[in-house]
This record gives C-alpha cells, sequence and structure tokens, in this order.
C-alpha cells in the first residue's frame, strides 16, 4: 500500500510530541486524518449533469475528560496545526468537562498497529474517464431506450478513495485505505398524466469490478422495467393486512424500526424503546438478528467485491466483528462506540462511525440482518390467503421513542387464496416494531435471503450501511393507500 | 489566506482555464471559508465542545457546446489550484453537449441592500459565551417533572464567500448564522409511556435566540403526544401546524417550482401555470431581501442579486412562479430569479429556496380549532409527498383528535391520505399567527375534509 504523503507528515515524532502536549490535561485522545478523491458522474435524460472531481482532506482531533469530549476540525495536516488542533480539543474537552453531570472515564483498550487495504481488482484510478463515462450513457440509453413511456432517466455513478489515519492515546496506529464505487439509478415513466418512478442501486467496497457485476450491468433494465410495470398499478384499500415483505423491505425494517434502538447513545438518552430490555424476550423466537460489519460478509451473496457497509475498523480503532443483537427472540447485546461501551460496562463492539473524520464517531450500524430460516417464498405465498406481498421501499421511518414506523414500498401485490394478484403502488406499512416481531408467521429460507445497499442518516452524518433478510410473514399490519 | 490572495488566485485560475483550453465559453470559481462552533447535549448534559474550520474552492467550466466540467478541493496552495483547474477542463471534455447552457451571469450594477445577516459578536464568539444558551435548555427539562432527558445543540458559523466568473462577475459576501435545537423525551408517569418532542431557531445574530422558548416549545410538543390512542376510519378536517404546513405545503410547492424538477416535468405542477390550484387563502411567495431572516442573502450562488418573488396569489400559481438559476432561465430564455443555491463549495449550483412564506390570514388559530366540531390536528409527519404525482400518504408522527373545539388525545397508528391539489383547494382557514422555522414561515391551516385511515379497525 501506499502512503499518501500528506499523512506521512504524522510520524513518530509528531506522535512524540502529541503525546507530550496531551500529557496528563487529557485521559484520551484521538486523531482522524483523511486524504479523499474520487469523481462523480451524474447523467439525466442521457445528458451529462455534473461530471466532477475532487481532492480533499479531513482532519478530526478529539480529547477527552472525564465525561467531556472536546471535538477540533482542521482541513489541513501540516504539523503546526496538527498540534495546535490537539491543544484546542483539549481546551475544549476541560471545558465540556467542567460543565458537564455525567462523569465516567474510557475503558483503556489494546493497542492496534496496522494497516489495511481492501481487495481491488481494477483499480479506480487506473480506469479511464471515458470508460467510466460510457458506462452511464450506456445505462442511459438502456433505460430511455426501454419503452416509450420512460419520460426521465437519471444515472449517477460515484467512485471514491479514502486513506485514513487512525492514532489514539492507548497507542493505535492503524492505516485504512478504501476505494468504493456507487452506480444509481432512477427511472419515471408516465401513462395518461400518471407518474411513476423506480429506484436501484448497486455499491459495494472494492474497485471497478463491482460495475461489471451482472447485477450492476442489469441495473438500469430492471430500474425502467419496474417503472414501466408500475403504471398499471392500483393504489390499495387501508385496512389490516397479512403482509409479506421481500428481502430489501425486511432489511429495511430491520434497519431503521428496529436497529436504530440497538444503538446505545440513544439507549443512554433515553430514546430507545429497548432501554433495559437486555435478556428479555422481545420479538417471536424464530427472530435472530446480527450485525456484522467484518469484511467477507460478501461471500454469502457470491460478491467479487465486499459489502459497501464494511469495514477493517471503526472510526475508534475498533476491529469490526459478528454482534449478536437478538437471538431466539431474546435482545443479548446494543452496538456500541467507546463511550457506551465503557459506561455500560461492556467490551466495545467496533460500531463508531463517522461519515468523514471532520465528524464525530456516533453509534451506527454496519451490516445488519434477520437470519434466515425454512419457509420457500412459493410456500409462504401458497400459506396465504388474503394479504399483500411488498418488495422494495421507497423511505421508511421510525420513532425511537415509540417504535411507531412506516414504510412506503415501492412494488406489492395483492396475495388472494394463496396467489399473487395484481399489481399495487404506494402501500404504506405502519405499526410498532415490537408488536410486528412478535406477529412475523414465517421467515424465508436461505435461498430467499438477500441484502441491499443504502446510506443512513443520524445527526447529520450519513455513513455506507447494508441489511439484509429474508422474506417474512407479519400478521395484522395497517396498511394506507390514498383510497 | 485573506482577501488580496482570493482575488490573485481566482485571476491565475481564470487565465490558466482560457489559456489551456481554447474551447472555453465561460468559467466561474467560488471560494468559500468558514468557521464554526457547536455544544452538543446529550442526557441533559452537555457532552462535546467542537470547533472547526473549512475553506475550499470548486471550479466549473463550460464550452462552447455547453459540456460542463466541475472539480474542487480544499488544498488551498497554488499547485492543487492549477491542477484542479486542469481536471474541471478534463471533465469538461468527457461531458455531453448542452445547447440548453446559454451563460453564467455577467457583473451586476446593483445588489439590494438586506441588513442583519451578518452580526460581529458571532464572527469573533468564543465557545465560553454561549454557554448561557445551552445551559438554559438544560435548565428547561431538569425543572420539568416529566422530562426525562434532552439532546440538543447550540451552534453558530461565520463564513466569507467569493464568486468570480469569465464574464466579469466579482463579488463577496459575510454572513453569519447561529442555531439552537432542542429534543425532549417526556414521560407519562402513570402509564409509563415515552413520547419525545423537537423544535429549533435558527438566526443571523445572537440576540435574537431565545433558548427558553425553544426548550418550552419542545416540551409542549412532546406532552402533546403522550398517551396515544387508535381512532376508527374517518372524512374529517384537519388543521395543520406551521409544522404540519411545512412538511405538507411549503416544502412540496418549493420542490415543485423548482425549474429544473419543472423542466424535466417531474413535478405534479407541471402545465398549471396561470392555473387556480388552490383556494383563494392559499398565498406563497420567495422573499431573500427579508432583513435578518435566515433565508436572506444579497446574492445567489452565481452571483445574481435575490428579489422577493411571489408565487402563489389567492390560489393561482403565477405564470413567473418558477424558481431559476442562470441554467434554467437560460434554458427558458427568462432572467434567473437569484435562486442558485449551493451547500458548500463541493457542489454545483442547484436550486433552492430563500425565505419560502405562506401568508398568514386574519383569524386566531385558537378560533380555528373551536370552530372545528370533530376534526384532526396534524404537527408532523415523517412522509413527504410524491412530486411528481402530488399524492400524499402518510403516517401521523405527532397529531391529535378535536372534539367539540377542542383539543383530546393524541393519534396512534393514524394515517392520512390525500392528493396535494385536492388540499390546495381545500384550504378554507389560515390563521394570523405564524412560525419562523429556518427559510421557511408558516401559519396554522385548515383542510376541510381529508380521509384518515384510522389503527382501530
Amino acid at each position: 500500500m501506499e502512503i499518501s504523503d500528506e499523512l506521512k507528515e504524522i510520524d513518530e515524532n509528531l506522535i512524540n510530541q502529541l503525546d507530550q502536549i496531551a500529557n496528563d490535561k487529557a485521559e484520551y485522545w484521538d486523531i482522524r486524518a483523511e486524504v479523499n478523491n474520487g469523481t462523480s458522474l451524474d447523467f439525466t435524460n442521457q445528458k451529462s449533469k455534473e461530471i466532477s472531481s475532487f481532492e480533499i482532506i479531513n482532519c478530526g482531533i478529539r480529547a477527552f475528560k472525564n465525561g467531556g469530549w472536546g471535538f477540533s476540525v482542521l482541513k489541513d495536516l501540516k504539523r503546526e496545526s496538527i498540534k495546535i488542533g490537539l491543544q484546542k480539543a483539549i481546551k475544549l474537552a476541560i471545558l465540556s468537562e467542567s460543565l458537564t453531570k455525567i462523569k465516567f472515564k474510557i475503558d483503556q483498550n489494546n493497542s492496534l498497529i496496522q494497516n489495511y487495504e481492501s481487495n481491488r481488482k481494477k483499480n479506480l484510478e487506473d480506469i479511464d474517464i471515458d470508460y467510466k463515462i460510457n458506462l452511464v450513457k450506456n445505462h442511459e440509453k438502456i433505460a430511455s431506450d426501454y419503452s416509450s413511456y420512460v419520460k426521465n432517466t437519471h444515472t449517477l455513478y460515484m467512485d471514491g478513495h479514502s486513506q485514513t489515519l487512525f492514532l489514539n492515546s492507548f497507542g493505535s496506529n492503524i492505516i485504512q485505505d478504501l476505494s468504493f464505487l456507487r452506480l444509481f439509478c432512477m427511472v419515471f415513466t408516465n401513462k395518461n398524466g400518471a407518474t411513476q418512478s423506480s429506484v436501484n442501486s448497486v455499491a459495494g467496497i472494492g474497485g471497478y469490478e463491482i460495475a461489471e457485476t451482472e447485477k450492476a450491468v442489469n441495473l438500469s433494465k430492471k430500474t425502467a422495467q419496474e417503472a414501466v410495470e408500475l403504471l398499471n398499478a392500483k393504489s390499495p384499500v387501508g385496512g389490516k393486512l397479512t403482509v409479506i415483505a421481500d428481502s430489501k423491505l425486511t432489511g429495511t425494517i430491520i434497519h431503521e424500526a428496529f436497529g436504530h434502538s440497538c444503538e446505545a447513545d440513544l439507549v443512554l438518552n433515553n430514546e430507545s424503546i429497548l432501554a433495559g430490555m437486555i435478556g428479555k424476550k422481545v420479538a417471536s423466537e424464530k427472530v435472530t438478528i446480527i450485525d456484522n460489519p467484518s469484511m467477507g460478509q460478501s461471500k454469502r451473496f457470491n460478491l467479487p467485491y465486499e459489502l459497501f457497509g464494511s469495514y477493517f475498523v471503526d472510526d475508534e480503532g475498533i476491529p469490526s466483528q459478528k454482534t449478536i443483537i437478538i437471538e431466539n427472540g431474546v435482545l443479548k447485546n446494543y452496538l456500541h462506540n467507546l463511550e457506551t461501551s465503557s459506561r455500560m460496562n461492556v467490551p466495545p463492539n467496533g460500531h463508531g462511525r463517522a461519515s468523514v473524520s471532520s465528524e464525530r464517531p456516533q453509534v451506527r450500524m454496519g451490516f445488519t440482518y434477520l437470519e434466515p430460516k425454512d419457509w420457500s417464498l412459493e410456500e409462504i405465498i401458497e400459506d396465504t390467503k388474503d394479504g399483500i406481498l411488498c418488495e422494495d421501499f421507497q423511505y421508511g421511518y421510525t420513532d425511537p421513542t415509540t417504535g411507531n414506523f412506516q414504510f412506503k414500498c415501492r412494488i406489492s401485490f395483492k396475495i388472494k387464496d394463496g396467489e399473487r394478484k395484481e399489481i399495487m403502488r404506494d402501500v404504506s406499512l405502519s405499526g410498532m416494531i415490537l408488536e410486528a416481531l412478535n406477529k412475523i408467521s414465517a421467515i424465508g429460507n436461505e435461498k430467499t435471503f438477500n441484502y441491499s445497499v443504502g446510506m443512513c442518516g443520524k445527526g447529520g452524518q450519513h455513513v455506507r450501511v447494508c441489511d439484509g433478510a429474508p422474506y417474512i410473514r407479519i400478521e395484522d399490519v395497517t396498511v394506507g393507500g390514498l383510497n | 489566506m485573506d482577501n488580496s490572495d482570493i482575488h490573485s488566485l481566482a485571476e491565475f485560475c481564470l487565465k490558466l482555464i482560457e489559456t489551456e483550453s481554447p474551447e472555453i465559453k465561460c468559467s466561474d470559481i467560488f471560494f468559500e471559508k468558514s468557521n464554526y462552533i457547536n455544544i452538543e447535549i446529550e442526557e441533559n448534559s452537555i457532552k462535546n465542545s467542537e470547533t472547526g474550520e473549512d475553506n475550499g474552492f470548486s471550479i466549473r467550466v463550460i464550452n462552447k457546446n455547453g459540456s460542463l466540467g466541475f472539480a474542487y478541493s480544499n488544498k488551498l496552495d497554488k499547485t492543487t489550484i492549477g491542477k484542479i483547474c486542469r481536471v474541471a477542463i478534463k471533465m469538461m471534455k468527457v461531458a455531453t453537449p448542452d445547447p440548453d447552457f446559454k451563460n453564467l451571469p455577467g457583473s451586476f450594477k446593483n445588489y439590494p441592500v438586506v441588513r442583519g445577516l451578518f452580526d460581529n459578536n458571532l464572527k469573533y464568539l468564543q465557545i465560553e459565551d454561549s454557554l448561557n444558551y445551552v445551559n438554559d435548555l438544560i435548565k428547561i427539562c431538569k425543572e420539568d417533572e416529566m422530562a426525562i432527558s434532552q439532546s440538543g445543540n447550540f451552534a453558530s458559523s461565520y463564513s466569507k464567500t467569493y464568486i468570480f466568473n469569465s464574464n466579469g462577475l466579482n463579488v463577496s459576501r459575510k454572513e453569519t448564522s447561529c442555531l439552537i435545537s432542542s429534543n425532549i423525551i417526556v414521560k407519562d408517569k402513570v402509564s409509563k409511556e415515552t413520547s419525545s418532542g423537537y423544535e429549533r431557531q435558527i438566526e443571523r445574530s445572537l440576540s435574537r435566540l431565545n433558548a427558553i422558548n425553544v426548550a418550552n416549545l419542545a416540551l409542549e410538543d412532546a406532552k402533546g403526544n403522550l398517551n396515544r390512542k387508535k381512532i376508527k376510519n374517518m372524512n374529517v378536517p384537519v388543521i395543520l401546524t406551521p409544522k404540519g404546513v411545512i412538511s405538507l405545503i411549503l416544502r412540496p410547492v418549493a420542490a415543485a417550482i423548482n425549474a429544473e424538477t419543472f423542466q424535466y416535468k417531474r413535478s405534479f405542477l407541471v402545465d398549471k401555470r396561470g392555473e387556480k390550484i388552490g383556494s383563494e387563502f392559499l398565498n406563497i411567495e420567495d422573499n431573500g431581501l427579508i432583513h435578518n431572516a435566515a433565508g436572506s442573502q444579497i446574492f445567489d450562488d452565481e452571483g445574481v442579486p435575490c428579489k422577493n418573488k411571489k408565487i402563489l396569489e389567492n390560489g393561482n400559481l403565477l405564470k413567473t412562479g418558477l424558481l431559476h438559476n442562470s441554467y434554467t432561465a437560460g434554458k427558458e430564455g427568462v432572467e434567473s430569479t437569484g435562486n442558485a443555491s449551493r451547500s458548500s463549495y463541493i457542489s454545483i449550483p442547484s436550486i433552492g429556496i430563500t425565505n419560502f412564506i405562506m401568508k398568514p390570514g386574519d383569524i386566531n388559530f385558537e378560533e380555528i380549532i373551536k370552530d372545528t366540531k370533530k376534526g384532526i390536528i396534524l404537527n408532523y409527519t415523517g412522509d413527504s409527498p410524491n412530486i411528481s404525482t402530488g399524492d400524499f400518504s402518510g403516517l401521523i408522527l405527532h397529531g391529535n383528535l378535536i372534539k367539540d373545539g377542542e383539543v383530546e388525545e393524541s393519534l396512534n397508528e393514524t394515517m392520512i391520505g390525500i392528493n396535494l391539489i385536492d388540499l390546495f383547494q381545500n384550504i378554507d382557514a389560515v390563521s394570523k399567527e405564524y412560525r419562523v422555522y429556518g427559510a421557511f414561515q408558516a401559519p396554522w391551516v385548515r383542510i376541510k375534509s381529508v380521509s384518515v385511515i384510522g389503527g382501530a379497525n
């Protein structure tokens, strides 16, 4: 791995000086310094809207004293700036400490000295810009030519390469070098004045090979096909229904409606319905939920690259690892960063993540999934008398203090007497998450298990995430629509 | 980096671009430097204090065929700047031609005068001086019997922006802003049910912030949502609070009259210009010239002077009621409305609102509630309407039942569904009171009849 010149500035000599600055003034400090570059190709209706390239440096310096945090953000990696930045962060930590009512210590962790580099078969920097442009143009053309009902196409290609140095007062010195690629496709169709749309994306940690997988190659066609199919979809009739949810929708529900409540910062702030519930039964005993952002998870889906939500270490230098959240219906663990694990007297589990080095790490998910069981999709449908099959989602949200959730599905089908019937659009589902987890009446098998990618927002920061699930069936869900 | 450095760097860029690429039609350079303070509350206690800075620039180049290249960096040395100019040109060369790109703006003789966008107290604010605001938030939560926790923050920022283009435009502005937010969690002692309420205030000057008021409103909001009940399906009037008006009227209209959305025909208001799309109570304008207001600006992010534009008058969508930047304006053959907007130097100008205002009416909001025999008050929903169809169906996250003119129990698992055009046509009352949330100003609004889907069926 070639370390960028800017990061080389931060050497042993500087680290010794930083140690001296912090000395006995800060109980803990860490520095993240990051060099980023990338490309963004944004096309609409086969025309380029934004063809851009960037080179950005970010640096965030954190200091901690007895419950108080100080954070100083700078935009260059000069030795003098870093030293001043640490002094500022310490001053701010002392200020926070003088005011905070919640006193605690950060538990000492083993130091880690390691360089990590994500695998990439085709270096993003080695692929000519014309080649990337042609890829996007081709997707735009496929989508536009798919049907005369297609009125608008939008394709976004983004790639990036980041090299992040992490140092802390425990002696960790880690470089994480990741490259990622994301291809996003959106198609609008129109028939007799009514507009429909569909969106899909492919993303992962790796090189240009991500854009050449079968799923990526078929992205625009799949999206156009869905947007055309939706033109014939009807709006649903509201009421209480049995819902069969596909892996994309289920994964999103697991992430949004349940996963956030497992984030220990929300638990400590009394914002989670799962406060005080460790060891208690919170879901049907069929339910096992895991978060595992470590590298290698993509093998389960036969991908030639790593999952988009994966990382080697989190933004506090803790290695990514498998955490069991629910096992057979019983809540086992929350997700933690350094602060929450220290305060709750458990080991950290590698979920302190920040969108960039100029932001503070929060407790965030990585790859959150519901373990599959034994139903095939056909069996679930055959076994359902009256219900609705929902695939994919448009958006969803949850009130974490109550667990009240709402998801808008993209494509749905009516299920009548064990058979898939007419297509429906804009079906929205709502309920209380803990009730819903107890009303799961079927969980699909490994064959129905799949994953999806996204950028998850919390406190103004967006981080790469994945979720996964099989098809599931939930009883008595409130379904709303326009009729 | 001081002013003269930035001017000479800009000159260097513009010259370099001209020499490197003879096919250039126009180019612009956007510099931004900023610094900020942020203090965060978690668990109703100060948790984190933060200061930071950002300096960066972006370069946009367009050739005679309208192909556009863009590049940015926050490394402000001459070598990087030269490199970024060349990268932008490289991007331009691979971009597709776009005959709709007419030109970047030229220079302007006059800019409006808008007072109160810059506060010296904020520029030189020390973090210690902002602690009072945070302590006020903490005090309100601590002293309330039902409040169990609060998260929130105080933030302030100072920024200076410079825009240069090859048509001779050369402008700069400085601005400040500050913000207080509060999210309070309450718990009912008897039912043990919890609920949260959120409130925030954004201002240009420090003296206008009122932390006690923000925390009290968040608290009121949280308490109003306890002991939620499921209701049956019904067709009733729905009163939108100012937050509800922002989600169901102002944000959707702002998105739908964005000229870019409009030109791509992704707006439910396409073909509706010059038509009556709402009741006479629907009056909306986008006004960038209000003194002291969070959304005000002297010029937009392409250097075009901001102004006041009527969008909807007595329910009529005006023919001139679109928001433009220089690209969409050129495409339509009109003047830019001064609504070019960048999230920061890292983005190409898109289109954004300045201060987006729904005009107040002439009755008290209490009277509107009193006048409603049976209905629902909607404070917020996490859903947003589909802008291309205008369809809305969503969950009421905070709402209450109204019985005989009184606000009664809060709602659980209650959804509403309506098309926005129906919603606009059915507005039958607008309050004279209004609230300002950042760039939005909204009154209380009643919709005559909405289909409500309850969880109790």
